[in-house]
């Protein structure tokens, strides 16, 4: 499968952007062509979005189609279930994932369940823009990624991009559904200055033009033979960064980006482990009750006989994320700990 | 030739600023109006768009420590 265009494939008169600006043109660009789409959370005005998505649309658009609110997320989303309800197209920030635990019944009862349980005389076309995710000393509530919570409620379609073209292509599959989406940013692979250096791998060459990546279609970054490593959002980046590393070390590592979480691409994976046979999930949510438990059931209850070798999961230890540096990065998934997973299910080389 | 130059009333104290990324590569043409470079100081971010249309000549590659009135670039 063909990889997208990135920084280092770019060609020389390509444009390549940061997630957070490739995600806001394909916001921009919907608002454009659909008066029906508006955008409303803390911050999004004046600021932009705290992670960059909204910058300019106020500006463009006026305060009534870039609304900021007080910090007051069930009302905000609220308002917005009502107005998708009614025929709008809201995108909702929720800026920091970790604040989900004020509003979720608007999100899993009402935004999740109103289009199944009205019959489907109310659709709800309501797309959640949400920051994950740890690494820079921001303490417990506000580095989680917790996508497996949301992932676990039937009604919610997750997107998790790696990179700037998947960002702008799942953006514009998420304002365009009719159901509730969530379009989870890890901040590490945002681009926004404040939070470090842009990650060069999760810039890409973005065309102008608008595009769509359909929802339940993973991407095989890297072929292999060994073993594969299965990422997403940051992690990704971990596990491309490790295959060079195993790819060093005579190991060949076959990676996949999952792309959307909800649906969740079973038959690429389960394809690519019935050739390697060995399998590392690698997950910055929680470890245990989540995604990397439900990639690995799928493959035994697919069939077990693929498996050469126990599959193995590198995800976050369960405990609250550590506000300090050390402990946080004892805890945060990284290239080096997917290597070591790797090779404690190799055989001696 | 045209330089890009960080204009002196783009921040309003003498604060070092840092080039986020930019948006083409060396020796890419762009046209006049387009966005080019992102740059931050403190948590702000902020961008400048190509001045003029031609060939990219980048001076102050991302990551790079700049200050306001700084040529960052040219064009031509």
């Amino acid at each position: 499968m063909a990889a997208p265009p990135n920084a280092s494939s770019a060609g020389q008169s390509d444009r390549i952007l940061t997630m957070a600006r490739a995600g806001r043109e394909a916001v921009i660009s919907e608002m454009r062509k659909d008066p029906k789409v508006f955008v409303i959370g803390e911050d999004v005005g004046k600021i932009g979005g705290i992670f960059g998505t909204a910058v300019g649309v106020q500006e463009e658009f006026g305060a009534s189609r870039a609304i900021d609110t007080p910090i007051s997320e069930t009302g905000f989303i609220g308002i917005a279930c009502g107005a998708a309800m009614a025929g709008m197209r809201p995108l909702v920030e929720l800026a920091y994932v970790d604040f989900f635990g004020v509003c979720f019944n608007q999100i899993y009862n009402f935004a999740a369940k109103t289009h199944y349980m009205s019959g489907g005389q109310y659709t709800m076309p309501l797309t959640m823009m949400i920051g994950v995710g740890g690494g820079y000393n921001n303490a417990a509530q506000h580095s989680q990624t917790v996508y497996g919570t949301f992932a676990h409620m039937p009604g919610i379609k997750i997107v998790v991009p790696s990179n700037a073209y998947d960002a702008k292509g799942l953006m514009h599959s998420c304002i365009q559904d009719d159901n509730l989406t969530l379009w989870m940013v890890h901040k590490a692979t945002c681009g926004l200055g404040w939070l470090g250096a842009p990650l060069k791998t999760a810039m890409a060459a973005v065309p102008e033009t608008d595009y769509s990546i359909p929802f339940g279609e993973a991407r095989v970054w890297r072929e292999g033979t060994d073993v594969t490593l299965v990422g997403l959002g940051l992690t990704v980046h971990h596990c491309l960064q490790a295959a060079d590393l195993l790819e060093a070390s005579g190991i060949s590592a076959e990676v996949i980006d999952l792309r959307s979480l909800v649906p969740l691409d079973r038959e690429t994976i389960f394809a690519s482990v019935s050739k390697t046979g060995r399998l590392v999930v690698v997950d910055e949510d929680y470890l245990s009750f989540g995604v990397t438990g439900e990639i690995i059931a799928s493959i035994s209850e697919r069939d077990p006989r693929v498996w050469k070798a126990p599959p193995r999961r590198v995800a976050y230890p369960d405990v609250p994320v550590p506000f300090s540096r050390p402990l946080e990065d004892f805890c945060m998934p990284d290239a080096q700990k997917v290597v070591a997973a790797v090779k404690s299910i190799m055989a001696p080389q | 030739m045209t330089d890009i130059r960080i204009p002196n009333d783009l921040w309003d104290d003498d604060r070092e600023g840092v080039i986020v990324s930019w948006i083409y590569k060396d020796g890419a043409v762009v046209e006049s109006g387009k966005v080019v470079v992102e740059l931050m100081v403190e948590k702000a971010q902020m961008e400048l768009s190509a001045p003029a249309s031609g060939r990219l000549t980048i001076l102050a590659a991302a990551d790079a420590i700049v200050n306001r009135g700084q040529v960052i670039g040219r064009i031509e």
